[in-house]
């Protein structure tokens, strides 16, 4: 044997090992998705969300909404917050330093006035230059701070050390809640007698070419753009299936940052958001997780399936890019951070099964896939492909089809936002053009993250988005 | 040369054959999907349909209970037509007028409720739910409950006792709650003798059930010494809604309760239930207890305290806790004008505790 044959044979092997694991993990996670889902479907019928509505031993909840230069809709998107039902809440809306007149509308609007208001630093942040009230009674639960620029996780800090109660939910200030998501939200920290909640989230549904009013949403369509579209498919694979399996297992790492919520006294003993990393909900989760397991508290990270939380997604491939980028840096900073736990079996599951999972195949993946075609073209050139196992890697591609057609499936079963069989059929549709269309560029966009993580590129990227406002109008025209 | 080559190219056409085989299952899977997802929703659109009619008549069967004003004696039948006493053999339509008739019972009150009660009884939807307790899936059985619970059916509350320890945590919570519906304060003898907890989400529930009755005296102390915690959590709250002054010297044992959260909902308790000396039992209490405790008991002492807790409360405003500090400025500010007298006289250097106090004078004037 040849060093040439020693290096391919490696490879191939170390190649089919992987997808034979990739494989398996994604019927694990059908199987286990199936089963959560199904469980809290036949719980939640049981449910009268209107009972927790009134009661006055409801968990006190704090909302978040950072926003930065958002004038266009603050207005409207803070309404909509503000009548969401739920009676032990207050709303802290943060205005991250925008250069706009964002501050001056709510001013004008809610009938603020700026309080003496002693801000208790638990966790450090940028200067905060005001908090305001208003005057008028009917908006009592709200409160808005100003402050100098800092970043999202920044910002989130300060309401955090602001806020008078023991839960938060944060929200990115530009999705629509539907009315009954803080009371869902709020359940799963009530329901545990053994375990602590520490954090919930809820699923995240594509609002592009949905009718919004008044900051709520009125009627559900599929998005009428490919990429929202396809990014619809991926949102519901990825809400419904992975992170219900996750939940399942109770290794979670991942709730969104656009819409969570978290046990306050556990966020402050583990420091608040890190503003160093662009992937600051990711990260936060894992090191609420690691300090449990630390302290050996019995603890838990529940997920909703219910599609509560509806935000634009990129809709060209320019912002989508910019998205995907920082997703993957986000990821590889909270890996590196928490490294410690890889296959370390003192944090259990979390440090057995979901750190490496999300080292080999979120972070690893796209490096594995483009070394992969890397490798095929220099075999080629060489003339060693091995046909057989090079057929057996594409079908990979089948069974992500499979995959995502297994999660519209799932769709209908359950929750069946899209009604018409035709919406059906765009589905499966954008299931099978997926790997050839959308899927690369989700790889490219992955190793240029890595690339800009390793030039320590650490900004956000200005993510423009079309509003929901601009396509109401064109929806109704 | 050639013949490595030619090697080659079979081995490339094997596999062209390995690559048609492929395909050709995950097609073949594919499109099996696609016309599984395909048929279902045609049958789900029919089952829909269906559906839609049958809650047609249910409502018309409904409405009819509902208005009905003929003298409602056990032997009274409500007219129900010939198609509806054949339809009641459908297990999709049964299920759906039972639904019904439990959604309007839930809602309504009153001669309406009752007739809704007579109707299910004289349809004898009772049996079908007795039938499904024996189920051996855990949501028909709590359904069954939750449906035998509606409509006030005591008669079967011997039925129903045992699934109030079931080791299913939804079975035990409808049965735990149809026999407060069926006894008031006194269904919750069940706390007697449950050896799983009791969530918050349960105790919610309960003390929303038991909030529309008149309040009873029933006997709350032996729970306050259950060894299950979350019996002596749900007595404590019990004590708190209900005022239970009587209780305060058993509330102050589980001061001393080895599990915090006990604690902690003693301490809670004592800002509705409270005598002058309350408050120095509290303080007693102080400098044993976590942060998350001592906060509450300043808390509370806002509530209960007197002006004679302020020389301790001003000790904290030394405190290197800030949340500490605001917390003991609002309980003297509040302890009256010479707590608040007090908070004016206090000269600092700490600016952040300036801060504080002008806050609090703040929140007082507002």
């Amino acid at each position: 044997m040849n060093w040439q044959t020693i290096v391919f044979d490696g490879f191939t092997y170390i190649m089919v090992l992987y997808a034979f694991s990739l494989i398996s993990f994604y019927v694990c996670v059908g199987i286990f998705s199936v089963g959560e889902t199904r469980n809290y479907i036949r719980k939640n019928s049981f449910t009268d969300y209107r009972m927790l509505a009134s009661a006055t031993d409801a968990p006190s909840i704090t909302v978040l909404a950072p926003a930065h230069n958002e004038g266009l809709t603050i207005i409207e998107n803070v309404r909509s917050l503000l009548s969401l039902n739920y009676i032990n809440i207050e709303v802290i809306v943060i205005n991250d330093g925008s250069t706009d007149d964002s501050l001056e509308k709510l001013i004008k609007a809610y009938d603020l006035y700026k309080t003496d208001y002693f801000i208790n630093e638990q966790i450090p942040t940028q200067a905060v230059l005001g908090v305001y009230k208003s005057r008028n009674l009917v908006y009592r639960k709200l409160i808005v701070v100003d402050k100098v620029k800092g970043g999202k996780a920044d910002a989130l800090n300060v309401g955090i050390n602001i806020s008078h109660h023991d839960y938060l939910v944060t929200i990115d200030v530009d999705c629509v809640l539907e009315q009954d998501a803080i009371l869902k939200l709020a359940k799963p920290f009530l329901e545990q007698a053994d375990k602590r909640v520490i954090a919930a989230g809820g699923v995240l549904r594509i609002a592009n070419s949905c009718e919004v009013e008044g900051g709520r949403l009125v009627k559900i369509y599929l998005p009428e753009q490919f990429l929202p579209r396809i990014q619809t498919l991926e949102y519901i694979r990825a809400f419904l299936l992975s992170r219900m399996a996750w939940t399942r297992l109770n290794g979670l790492l991942l709730i969104s940052g656009a819409f969570g919520s978290f046990d306050k006294e556990i966020v402050i003993k583990c420091g608040g958001y890190n503003n160093k990393t662009v992937g600051e909900d990711m990260e936060l989760l894992v090191r609420m997780r690691r300090y449990m397991e630390e302290q050996k508290e019995p603890y838990k990270v529940s997920f909703i399936p219910d599609p509560l939380c509806w935000t634009e997604a990129p809709a060209t491939y320019k912002t989508l890019g910019i998205q995907r980028n920082r997703w993957t840096r986000g990821t590889i900073e909270t890996l590196q951070n928490h490294k410690k736990m890889f296959f370390n079996p003192k944090y259990h599951i979390l440090g057995l099964v979901s750190y490496p999972y999300w080292a080999f195949f979120e972070f690893g993946g796209p490096i594995i896939e483009t070394l992969g075609y890397f490798m095929f073209i220099v075999f080629c050139v060489v003339g060693m492909v091995n046909w057989s196992v090079f057929f057996i890697m594409m079908s990979i591609f089948s069974i992500g089809v499979l995959y995502s057609l297994f999660a519209i499936l799932m769709e209908i079963l359950t929750y069946n936002q899209y009604k018409q069989k035709r919406d059906l059929l765009r589905l499966a549709l954008v299931a099978i053009a997926e790997p050839f269309v959308f899927h690369p560029f989700v790889v490219f966009s992955a190793i240029k993250g890595n690339f800009d993580f390793l030039r320590k590129r650490h900004n956000w990227g200005n993510m423009t988005r079309q509003g929901f406002t601009h396509r109401r109008l064109k929806t109704k025209s | 040369m050639l013949l490595i080559k030619l090697f080659m190219l079979s081995a490339f056409f094997i596999s062209l054959h390995t690559l048609g085989v492929i395909i050709l299952v995950f097609t073949n899977l594919m499109v099996c999907l696609l016309i599984f997802m395909l048929i279902y929703m045609y049958f789900r659109a029919k089952r829909e349909k269906n559906q839609t009619n049958y809650k047609l008549i249910s409502d018309l069967l409904v409405r009819k209970a509902v208005f009905y004003d003929g003298l409602m004696l056990p032997e009274t039948l409500i007219p129900v037509t010939k198609r509806v006493k054949k339809l009641i053999d459908n297990k999709d339509f049964r299920n759906r007028l039972t639904d019904e008739l439990v959604l309007a019972k839930k809602n309504i009150t009153g001669t309406s409720a009752e007739n809704i009660k007579h109707l299910y009884q004289q349809l004898n939807l009772e049996k079908y739910a007795l039938q499904l307790l024996k189920s051996r899936y855990w949501h028909i059985k709590a359904k069954a409950i939750q449906e035998l619970s509606l409509m006030e059916l005591k008669e079967y509350e011997f039925e129903l006792y045992p699934f109030a320890n079931n080791k299913n945590e939804l079975v035990r919570m409808e049965a735990q709650v149809a026999l407060v519906q069926f006894n008031g304060f006194e269904g919750l003898l069940f706390l007697d003798d449950i050896t799983y907890s009791v969530s918050e989400w349960q105790q919610i529930k309960l003390l929303q059930k038991l909030s529309n009755l008149p309040p009873l005296l029933i006997s709350v102390d032996k729970w306050l010494r259950s060894s299950n915690t979350s019996v002596v959590i749900f007595a404590l709250k019990l004590v708190r809604s209900y005022h239970r002054f009587e209780l305060h010297d058993a509330v102050l044992q589980c001061l001393d309760h080895p599990d915090p959260i006990v604690r902690l909902q003693a301490i809670n308790c004592f800002s509705e239930i409270y005598t002058d000396e309350t408050s120095i039992h509290l303080i007693s209490r102080f400098w044993r207890e976590g942060l998350k405790h001592q906060l509450a008991i300043i808390k509370a002492l806002q509530n209960i305290g007197s002006e004679n807790d302020n020389p301790f409360l001003l000790t904290l405003l030394h405190n290197d806790n800030y949340e500490m500090k605001l917390f003991a400025a609002r309980a003297i500010a509040r302890s009256g004008k010479k707590g608040l007298a007090s908070l004016n006289d206090y000269g600092t250097y700490d600016n952040k505790l300036n801060d504080i106090i002008i806050q609090v004078k703040g929140e007082l004037a507002a």
